[in-house]
């Protein structure tokens, strides 16, 4: 057994970091990023032009947190070579695995981490609002300086349950072609017939991940709470 | 600075009826009147946290028009004249104390951050909060952090202040700390329009009193008078009797 182990672990870890992990950061960042603008969309004014904008985020954000990410993943890379539109893609839209993988990965995450960070800014009191503003803080200022730095502490324990969702969801990718930890397991299994041990130590090793990045995180809380210091002896 | 024909309401209620103040410059103008009376949104309106359906404003020579759309450039001119003191002080609880003071200096008035550091320093020197320059606002006192929030407001050396009800979450021995800054920076010649529910404070600081109930100016003229039991009209009478031991 530990045979079997020592000469597949290097193979299941070689895709871990060649396709697991860069997929899951990349589309973590990107999706963070869309997740962002969203959520600042959808809190701006709603009138003129804005409302048009605002019905769409809130389309994108329904539609991708409403259909099954393996079916987001089928449509993207064996659905889209067959959007043929004359004049604007008439051979389809081909996109190879990993970029397929790493656009609907983007696009889910920004959909649910949209309604985190929108929930985040959200819990501010109005009162940060009104200090910034009564100093003469414009609304871009304030966002910047006083209520995203607010926020971005609530809402990392949501969002680091977002990322470790997603490293464990690129497994899912083996279904799109992409040579990552599970699809190279897969292969092993199919070739020395020890499902059990294959899939338990590909198992172990998202396990390891997932471990790490919880550690992470709660380094990261560690440092973003240094302004929320216990109180000693003073009463408020 | 005044307020002319101000008309503000809120859903259905009309909160301000038709005012029209002034407000004295290098003086103490005191705003009371029992709770909901409409106070606190007279002096938000100073400040533009509110904004009126109708009247003017009057700042300087700048001249506002609620019923029309406010520009940036006035807002900003506004709030850079006046200062605000919330009730639940409201400092940046991610910010060190400096940190909040400077804040407004640095990011609005573009000044040098040195520059803005030692005028920081000077104010906690002030408000008696020197050794709290480090601290964060959770590790403050309620009167520690509203000092503060006055520092924070005196640094973008406003015209005005504004204090809406600063002492009213405080217990009265921090209370006490907290107006004895205020009467301080009074003797300085700085002008304030402080919303309160202390009496006694407002007949120590105050240079002019308006009284304020369901949206009416009922009150607006010295102090004198309106202590004085011979002068004053029953509902004044009524009211102060109801916030002290006076019979």
């Amino acid at each position: 057994m530990w045979n079997t182990i020592s000469t597949s672990l290097p193979q299941i870890l070689e895709a871990g970091f060649k396709y697991t992990i860069p997929l899951a950061l990349i589309s973590f960042f990107i999706g963070l990023a869309l997740a962002l603008v969203t959520a600042l969309i959808r809190l701006s004014a709603t009138k003129g032009i804005n409302i048009v904008i605002k019905l769409f985020f809130r389309f994108y954000v329904w539609l991708f947190r409403s259909t099954p990410l393996l079916v987001q993943l089928f449509i993207v890379y064996f659905g889209l070579p067959y959007l043929k539109i004359k004049g604007l893609t008439p051979e389809g839209i081909k996109l190879d695995p990993f970029m397929a993988g790493v656009l609907t990965f983007s696009l889910n995450t920004g959909a649910y981490a949209s309604e985190t960070i929108r929930a985040a800014i959200e819990s501010v009191p109005s009162g940060q609002w009104e200090a910034a503003a009564s100093i003469g803080m414009t609304r871009t200022q304030t966002l910047k300086r006083i209520i995203l730095p607010q926020a971005l502490r609530v809402s990392v324990p949501p969002l680091a349950n977002s990322f470790i969702s997603l490293v464990k969801d690129t497994s899912l990718a083996a279904s799109i072609t992409i040579v990552e930890m599970f699809e190279v397991s897969q292969q092993i299994a199919a070739e020395n017939y020890e499902p059990l041990l294959m899939y338990s130590l590909v198992a172990v090793v998202y396990a390891i991940f997932c471990t790490i990045l919880s550690w992470l995180q709660g380094k990261l809380e560690k440092k973003l709470n240094a302004s929320h210091v216990k109180r000693g002896s003073e009463s408020r | 600075m005044k307020l002319e024909q101000v008309n503000k309401t809120f859903g259905s209620h009309q909160v301000l009826k038709n005012i029209s103040l002034d407000f004295p410059r290098g003086k103490v103008t005191v705003l009371v009147g029992p709770s909901g009376s409409g106070k606190s949104t007279i002096l938000r309106s100073l400040n533009i946290l509110e904004k009126p359906e109708t009247g003017t404003y009057d700042f300087d020579d700048l001249q506002i028009d609620f019923s029309k759309e406010i520009s940036k450039n006035d807002l900003f001119y506004i709030r850079q004249k006046t200062g605000m003191v919330f009730q639940s002080y409201n400092l940046f609880p991610h910010f060190t104390v400096l940190e909040n003071i400077i804040e407004g200096p640095i990011q609005v008035l573009k000044k040098k951050r040195p520059f803005a550091i030692k005028q920081a320093k000077e104010l906690l020197i002030k408000v008696g909060l020197s050794d709290k320059a480090n601290a964060y606002p959770e590790q403050l006192s309620g009167g520690q952090a509203q000092r503060v929030a006055i520092a924070r407001s005196l640094a973008m050396n406003p015209e005005y202040i504004l204090l809406d009800e600063p002492t009213s979450a405080l217990d009265p021995e921090l209370e006490l700390e907290v107006l004895k800054v205020l009467l301080q920076i009074a003797k300085e010649q700085q002008s304030m329009v402080i919303v309160t529910h202390n009496l006694a404070f407002a007949k120590r600081v105050a240079d002019k009193i308006i009284f304020v109930e369901e949206g009416n100016i009922i009150y607006d003229g010295s102090v004198e008078n309106f202590f004085d039991p011979d002068t004053r009209n029953a509902r004044i009478s009524q009211f102060i009797s109801s916030m002290t031991f006076e019979n």
